[in-house]
Protein backbone atom coordinates (compact mmCIF):
# COMPACT_ATOMS: atom_id res chain seq x y z
CA UNK A 1 0.00 0.00 0.00
CA UNK A 2 1.03 3.58 -0.62
CA UNK A 3 2.68 4.81 -4.01
CA UNK A 4 5.20 7.79 -4.19
CA UNK A 5 2.56 9.59 -6.49
CA UNK A 6 0.94 10.47 -3.19
CA UNK A 7 -2.24 8.79 -3.46
CA UNK A 8 -2.90 5.88 -0.69
CA UNK A 9 -5.31 3.32 -1.63
CA UNK A 10 -6.42 2.81 1.81
CA UNK A 11 -9.03 -0.03 2.89
CA UNK A 12 -12.13 1.45 4.43
CA UNK A 13 -11.31 4.77 3.80
CA UNK A 14 -13.52 7.24 1.61
CA UNK A 15 -10.49 8.94 -0.10
CA UNK A 16 -7.58 8.73 -1.40
CA UNK A 17 -5.20 11.34 0.12
CA UNK A 18 -2.39 12.42 -0.97
CA UNK A 19 -0.04 13.49 2.77
CA UNK A 20 3.34 13.50 1.71
CA UNK A 21 3.92 16.97 2.64
CA UNK A 22 1.53 19.40 4.28
CA UNK A 23 1.56 22.13 1.24
CA UNK A 24 0.80 18.82 -1.27
CA UNK A 25 -1.89 18.47 1.26
CA UNK A 26 -3.45 21.80 1.16
CA UNK A 27 -3.71 21.49 -2.81
CA UNK A 28 -5.64 18.27 -2.87
CA UNK A 29 -9.29 18.61 -3.58
CA UNK A 30 -9.63 17.11 0.24
CA UNK A 31 -7.76 20.07 1.36
CA UNK A 32 -9.83 22.62 -0.46
CA UNK A 33 -12.47 20.89 1.33
CA UNK A 34 -11.67 21.52 4.45
CA UNK A 35 -10.34 24.91 3.87
CA UNK A 36 -13.99 25.68 2.79
CA UNK A 37 -15.39 23.57 5.90
CA UNK A 38 -12.80 25.80 7.85
CA UNK A 39 -14.27 28.74 6.18
CA UNK A 40 -17.49 27.94 8.00
CA UNK A 41 -19.67 26.50 4.95
CA UNK A 42 -22.25 24.41 5.82
CA UNK A 43 -22.26 22.36 2.72
CA UNK A 44 -18.43 21.45 3.33
CA UNK A 45 -18.74 20.17 6.70
CA UNK A 46 -21.81 18.13 5.60
CA UNK A 47 -19.85 16.52 2.98
CA UNK A 48 -16.75 15.89 5.35
CA UNK A 49 -19.14 13.88 7.55
CA UNK A 50 -21.15 11.50 5.00
CA UNK A 51 -17.80 10.93 3.63
CA UNK A 52 -16.15 9.73 6.69
CA UNK A 53 -19.37 8.48 8.89
CA UNK A 54 -19.10 4.91 8.22
CA UNK A 55 -15.38 4.94 8.75
CA UNK A 56 -15.99 6.35 11.89
CA UNK A 57 -18.41 4.14 12.93
CA UNK A 58 -16.81 1.28 12.09
CA UNK A 59 -13.72 2.34 14.99
CA UNK A 60 -15.86 3.34 17.55
CA UNK A 61 -18.14 -0.20 17.28
CA UNK A 62 -14.29 -1.97 17.19
CA UNK A 63 -13.34 -0.36 20.63
CA UNK A 64 -17.41 0.30 22.30
CA UNK A 65 -18.97 -3.10 20.90
CA UNK A 66 -22.24 -1.31 22.16
CA UNK A 67 -24.07 -0.86 18.65
CA UNK A 68 -26.80 1.56 20.49
CA UNK A 69 -24.21 3.97 21.33
CA UNK A 70 -22.36 3.92 17.95
CA UNK A 71 -24.30 6.81 16.59
CA UNK A 72 -24.30 8.66 19.68
CA UNK A 73 -20.74 8.41 19.81
CA UNK A 74 -20.32 9.71 16.34
CA UNK A 75 -22.33 12.76 16.67
CA UNK A 76 -20.17 13.75 19.35
CA UNK A 77 -16.94 12.72 17.20
CA UNK A 78 -18.33 14.69 14.08
CA UNK A 79 -19.61 17.67 16.68
CA UNK A 80 -15.90 17.85 17.95
CA UNK A 81 -14.40 17.84 14.69
CA UNK A 82 -16.45 20.91 14.00
CA UNK A 83 -15.61 22.99 16.59
CA UNK A 84 -12.07 22.35 16.48
CA UNK A 85 -11.71 22.21 12.64
CA UNK A 86 -10.26 25.47 12.31
CA UNK A 87 -6.99 24.02 14.32
CA UNK A 88 -6.42 21.43 11.78
CA UNK A 89 -3.03 22.42 10.07
CA UNK A 90 -2.87 19.85 7.56
CA UNK A 91 0.37 18.17 9.14
CA UNK A 92 -1.68 14.97 9.20
CA UNK A 93 -4.20 13.67 6.85
CA UNK A 94 -7.91 14.49 7.68
CA UNK A 95 -8.51 10.88 8.45
CA UNK A 96 -6.06 10.61 10.64
CA UNK A 97 -6.76 13.28 12.62
CA UNK A 98 -10.51 12.33 12.92
CA UNK A 99 -9.73 8.86 13.59
CA UNK A 100 -7.48 10.28 16.79
CA UNK A 101 -11.01 12.07 17.95
CA UNK A 102 -12.74 8.77 17.68
CA UNK A 103 -10.51 6.53 19.58
CA UNK A 104 -10.28 9.09 22.77
CA UNK A 105 -14.08 9.49 22.19
CA UNK A 106 -14.44 6.01 22.75
CA UNK A 107 -12.05 5.94 25.65
CA UNK A 108 -14.31 8.93 27.23
CA UNK A 109 -16.96 6.97 26.31
CA UNK A 110 -16.55 3.91 28.32
CA UNK A 111 -14.71 5.95 31.23
CA UNK A 112 -17.85 7.82 31.67
CA UNK A 113 -20.16 4.61 31.21
CA UNK A 114 -18.09 2.55 34.04
CA UNK A 115 -18.47 5.58 36.49
CA UNK A 116 -22.14 6.02 35.68
CA UNK A 117 -23.12 2.62 36.22
CA UNK A 118 -21.42 2.56 39.33
CA UNK A 119 -23.51 5.85 40.24
CA UNK A 120 -26.33 4.15 39.31
CA UNK A 121 -26.26 1.06 41.43
CA UNK A 122 -24.48 2.47 44.66
CA UNK A 123 -25.30 5.78 46.90
CA UNK A 124 -22.27 7.85 45.94
CA UNK A 125 -21.75 10.49 43.64
CA UNK A 126 -19.41 10.70 41.06
CA UNK A 127 -16.61 12.00 42.75
CA UNK A 128 -16.52 9.28 45.42
CA UNK A 129 -17.15 6.75 42.72
CA UNK A 130 -13.70 7.62 41.05
CA UNK A 131 -11.96 7.48 44.54
CA UNK A 132 -13.32 4.09 44.89
CA UNK A 133 -12.46 3.09 41.20
CA UNK A 134 -8.46 4.00 41.77
CA UNK A 135 -8.50 2.04 45.31
CA UNK A 136 -10.58 -1.28 44.69
CA UNK A 137 -8.90 -3.90 43.14
CA UNK A 138 -11.83 -5.29 41.03
CA UNK A 139 -14.57 -2.75 40.62
CA UNK A 140 -16.00 -4.31 37.69
CA UNK A 141 -17.55 -7.49 39.62
CA UNK A 142 -19.56 -8.69 36.55
CA UNK A 143 -16.80 -9.36 34.22
CA UNK A 144 -17.95 -10.03 30.58
CA UNK A 145 -18.38 -13.57 29.92
CA UNK A 146 -17.50 -13.38 26.69
CA UNK A 147 -13.55 -13.98 26.01
CA UNK A 148 -13.49 -10.85 23.14
CA UNK A 149 -15.35 -8.32 25.33
CA UNK A 150 -12.70 -9.28 28.07
CA UNK A 151 -9.86 -8.97 26.03
CA UNK A 152 -11.29 -5.64 24.79
CA UNK A 153 -11.67 -4.21 28.01
CA UNK A 154 -8.25 -5.03 28.61
CA UNK A 155 -6.62 -3.49 25.87
CA UNK A 156 -8.98 -0.31 26.97
CA UNK A 157 -6.95 -0.74 30.50
CA UNK A 158 -4.01 -0.73 28.84
CA UNK A 159 -4.19 1.83 26.23
CA UNK A 160 -5.60 3.93 29.21
CA UNK A 161 -2.20 4.51 29.75
CA UNK A 162 -0.32 6.09 27.10
CA UNK A 163 -0.82 9.13 25.33
CA UNK A 164 -3.43 9.98 22.97
CA UNK A 165 -0.75 10.31 20.19
CA UNK A 166 0.90 6.74 20.95
CA UNK A 167 -3.01 5.29 21.26
CA UNK A 168 -3.87 6.39 18.02
CA UNK A 169 -0.16 5.39 16.34
CA UNK A 170 -1.07 1.65 18.33
CA UNK A 171 -4.47 1.91 16.85
CA UNK A 172 -3.62 3.01 13.45
CA UNK A 173 -1.23 -0.06 13.37
CA UNK A 174 -2.34 -2.64 14.99
CA UNK A 175 -6.09 -2.42 14.13
CA UNK A 176 -5.98 -0.71 10.61
CA UNK A 177 -3.08 -2.28 9.45
CA UNK A 178 -0.94 0.63 8.66
CA UNK A 179 3.10 0.53 8.22
CA UNK A 180 5.76 3.03 9.23
CA UNK A 181 5.63 4.23 6.07
CA UNK A 182 2.27 4.79 5.57
CA UNK A 183 1.28 6.31 8.87
CA UNK A 184 4.81 8.44 8.83
CA UNK A 185 2.93 9.81 5.18
CA UNK A 186 -0.60 10.19 7.12
CA UNK A 187 0.84 11.94 10.38
CA UNK A 188 3.30 13.79 8.81
CA UNK A 189 6.03 12.76 11.01
CA UNK A 190 9.41 10.90 9.89
CA UNK A 191 9.77 7.28 9.91
CA UNK A 192 12.19 7.13 12.71
CA UNK A 193 10.12 9.25 14.71
CA UNK A 194 7.08 6.56 14.77
CA UNK A 195 9.58 3.95 14.97
CA UNK A 196 10.36 5.31 18.34
CA UNK A 197 7.04 7.01 18.88
CA UNK A 198 5.80 3.09 18.70
CA UNK A 199 8.66 1.07 20.29
CA UNK A 200 7.91 3.87 23.91
CA UNK A 201 4.35 3.00 23.42
CA UNK A 202 4.89 -0.57 23.38
CA UNK A 203 7.00 -0.03 26.69
CA UNK A 204 4.29 1.60 28.18
CA UNK A 205 1.96 -1.40 27.50
CA UNK A 206 3.96 -3.69 28.93
CA UNK A 207 4.46 -2.31 31.86
CA UNK A 208 0.90 -1.25 32.60
CA UNK A 209 -0.18 -5.18 32.09
CA UNK A 210 2.83 -6.45 34.30
CA UNK A 211 1.54 -3.73 37.14
CA UNK A 212 -2.03 -5.15 36.15
CA UNK A 213 -1.17 -8.66 36.81
CA UNK A 214 0.70 -7.33 40.43
CA UNK A 215 -2.10 -5.21 41.19
CA UNK A 216 -5.40 -5.23 39.16
CA UNK A 217 -6.44 -2.12 41.15
CA UNK A 218 -3.33 0.28 39.79
CA UNK A 219 -4.21 0.56 36.25
CA UNK A 220 -7.45 2.67 36.14
CA UNK A 221 -9.57 1.77 33.06
CA UNK B 1 16.34 -3.78 23.44
CA UNK B 2 19.18 -3.78 21.04
CA UNK B 3 19.32 -1.86 18.31
CA UNK B 4 19.31 -5.08 15.67
CA UNK B 5 15.76 -5.55 17.07
CA UNK B 6 14.57 -2.25 17.62
CA UNK B 7 15.06 -0.74 14.35
CA UNK B 8 12.87 -3.96 12.72
CA UNK B 9 10.63 -4.30 15.55
CA UNK B 10 7.74 -3.11 13.86
CA UNK B 11 8.42 -5.13 10.60
CA UNK B 12 9.00 -8.20 13.11
CA UNK B 13 5.68 -7.87 15.42
CA UNK B 14 4.23 -7.73 12.02
CA UNK B 15 5.73 -10.48 10.02
CA UNK B 16 6.46 -8.61 6.98
CA UNK B 17 10.50 -8.79 7.50
CA UNK B 18 12.56 -9.76 4.20
CA UNK B 19 13.45 -13.42 5.57
CA UNK B 20 17.50 -12.67 6.18
CA UNK B 21 16.39 -9.71 8.49
CA UNK B 22 13.99 -11.72 10.16
CA UNK B 23 17.01 -14.53 10.59
CA UNK B 24 19.14 -12.10 11.87
CA UNK B 25 16.69 -10.79 14.55
CA UNK B 26 15.76 -14.37 15.74
CA UNK B 27 19.23 -15.24 15.91
CA UNK B 28 19.49 -12.31 18.13
CA UNK B 29 16.26 -13.38 20.17
CA UNK B 30 17.75 -16.86 20.16
CA UNK B 31 21.00 -15.48 22.20
CA UNK B 32 19.67 -12.08 23.87
CA UNK B 33 17.08 -13.53 26.97
CA UNK B 34 16.20 -9.78 27.85
CA UNK B 35 15.48 -8.88 24.52
CA UNK B 36 13.67 -12.28 24.37
CA UNK B 37 11.08 -11.20 27.15
CA UNK B 38 10.55 -7.76 25.90
CA UNK B 39 9.99 -8.59 22.72
CA UNK B 40 7.48 -11.45 23.72
CA UNK B 41 5.95 -9.24 26.00
CA UNK B 42 5.13 -6.75 23.28
CA UNK B 43 4.25 -9.45 20.89
CA UNK B 44 1.26 -10.59 23.21
CA UNK B 45 -0.27 -7.35 23.54
CA UNK B 46 -0.24 -6.98 19.78
CA UNK B 47 -2.18 -10.13 19.25
CA UNK B 48 -4.80 -8.52 21.55
CA UNK B 49 -5.35 -5.58 19.39
CA UNK B 50 -7.35 -8.15 17.38
CA UNK B 51 -10.44 -7.52 19.92
CA UNK B 52 -10.84 -4.07 19.12
CA UNK B 53 -11.31 -4.17 15.19
CA UNK B 54 -15.08 -4.10 14.17
CA UNK B 55 -16.41 -7.70 13.55
CA UNK B 56 -17.66 -7.66 10.22
CA UNK B 57 -20.58 -9.55 9.16
CA UNK B 58 -22.77 -10.11 5.78
CA UNK B 59 -25.61 -8.10 6.69
CA UNK B 60 -23.61 -5.73 9.09
CA UNK B 61 -24.38 -1.87 7.76
CA UNK B 62 -22.42 1.37 8.66
CA UNK B 63 -24.92 3.48 6.88
CA UNK B 64 -26.16 5.73 9.73
CA UNK B 65 -29.89 6.50 10.49
CA UNK B 66 -31.64 9.25 8.53
CA UNK B 67 -31.67 11.93 11.22
CA UNK B 68 -28.19 11.63 11.63
CA UNK B 69 -26.74 14.75 10.41
CA UNK B 70 -29.83 16.46 12.70
CA UNK B 71 -28.15 15.18 15.71
CA UNK B 72 -24.42 16.24 14.94
CA UNK B 73 -25.84 19.93 14.36
CA UNK B 74 -27.68 19.16 17.41
CA UNK B 75 -24.50 18.08 19.35
CA UNK B 76 -22.54 21.25 17.95
CA UNK B 77 -25.24 23.49 19.32
CA UNK B 78 -25.14 22.14 22.80
CA UNK B 79 -21.33 21.88 22.64
CA UNK B 80 -21.10 25.67 21.28
CA UNK B 81 -23.64 26.70 24.10
CA UNK B 82 -21.97 24.75 27.07
CA UNK B 83 -20.28 27.31 29.75
CA UNK B 84 -16.97 25.21 29.94
CA UNK B 85 -14.93 27.53 32.32
CA UNK B 86 -12.27 27.38 30.34
CA UNK B 87 -14.06 29.69 27.54
CA UNK B 88 -13.88 32.04 30.49
CA UNK B 89 -12.06 35.35 29.38
CA UNK B 90 -10.13 32.43 26.84
CA UNK B 91 -7.87 31.34 29.68
CA UNK B 92 -7.25 27.66 29.29
CA UNK B 93 -6.35 25.38 32.56
CA UNK B 94 -2.84 25.27 31.39
CA UNK B 95 -2.73 29.49 30.90
CA UNK B 96 -4.28 29.80 34.12
CA UNK B 97 -2.03 27.50 36.37
CA UNK B 98 0.90 29.78 34.80
CA UNK B 99 -1.40 32.58 36.00
CA UNK B 100 -1.43 31.49 39.75
CA UNK B 101 2.78 30.62 39.65
CA UNK B 102 3.62 33.83 38.15
CA UNK B 103 1.16 35.86 40.81
CA UNK B 104 2.31 33.77 43.66
CA UNK B 105 6.31 34.23 42.58
CA UNK B 106 5.67 38.08 42.54
CA UNK B 107 4.35 38.17 45.73
CA UNK B 108 6.79 36.09 47.13
CA UNK B 109 9.75 38.80 45.39
CA UNK B 110 7.66 42.18 46.48
CA UNK B 111 7.16 40.52 50.02
CA UNK B 112 10.69 39.80 49.91
CA UNK B 113 12.00 43.09 49.25
CA UNK B 114 9.57 45.11 51.23
CA UNK B 115 10.87 42.81 54.63
CA UNK B 116 14.31 43.65 53.62
CA UNK B 117 13.97 47.30 53.27
CA UNK B 118 11.80 48.69 55.70
CA UNK B 119 10.86 52.78 54.59
CA UNK B 120 12.11 54.69 56.78
CA UNK B 121 9.68 56.70 59.40
CA UNK B 122 8.79 60.29 58.12
CA UNK B 123 9.46 63.13 60.76
CA UNK B 124 9.88 60.95 63.45
CA UNK B 125 13.80 60.84 64.92
CA UNK B 126 15.85 57.70 65.20
CA UNK B 127 16.48 56.00 68.51
CA UNK B 128 20.18 57.80 68.40
CA UNK B 129 18.77 60.77 68.06
CA UNK B 130 15.90 60.92 70.88
CA UNK B 131 18.99 59.10 73.42
CA UNK B 132 21.35 62.16 72.09
CA UNK B 133 18.61 65.10 73.65
CA UNK B 134 20.21 64.04 77.08
CA UNK B 135 23.20 65.94 75.78
CA UNK B 136 21.76 68.65 75.74
CA UNK B 137 21.42 71.62 77.92
CA UNK B 138 18.09 71.86 78.46
CA UNK B 139 17.69 67.99 79.23
CA UNK B 140 17.38 68.32 82.77
CA UNK B 141 14.06 69.91 82.45
CA UNK B 142 11.08 67.53 83.20
CA UNK B 143 9.64 68.57 80.50
CA UNK B 144 12.39 67.32 78.15
CA UNK B 145 12.14 63.85 80.25
CA UNK B 146 8.49 63.43 79.44
CA UNK B 147 9.13 64.41 75.72
CA UNK B 148 11.88 61.91 75.04
CA UNK B 149 9.65 59.24 76.82
CA UNK B 150 6.78 60.23 74.84
CA UNK B 151 8.52 59.79 71.46
CA UNK B 152 10.52 56.94 72.89
CA UNK B 153 7.37 55.26 73.19
CA UNK B 154 5.17 56.89 70.06
CA UNK B 155 8.43 54.66 68.04
CA UNK B 156 8.41 51.21 69.59
CA UNK B 157 4.37 52.03 68.49
CA UNK B 158 4.89 52.58 65.23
Amino acid sequence: MGTMSGALPLSGFGSRVAAKSKVEYENTPEGALVRRAQAGEEPAFREIVERYQSKVFSIIHGIVRQRNDVEDIAQQVFAKVYLSLKSFDFRSSLITWIYKITVNECFDYLRKRKVRKLVYESDLSEDEVRRVENSEPNVDRQAPVDTTLARRDYMVKLLSRVSEEERMLLVLKEVEGYSVEELAEQTGMNENTIKVKLFRARQKLVKAAQRLERAPGLVAG
Amino acid sequence: MHAVVMEDLEGYLSGTLEPAVQRDIEAHLHACSACREEVNGMREISQLFDSLRPVETPDQSWDPSPGFYAGVLRQIDAQSSKPATNSLFGWNLAFGRRLVFASLLTLAVLGGYLATHEPESQGMPSPEAILAQQESPSFDAVPAHDNMLVTLTAYEQR
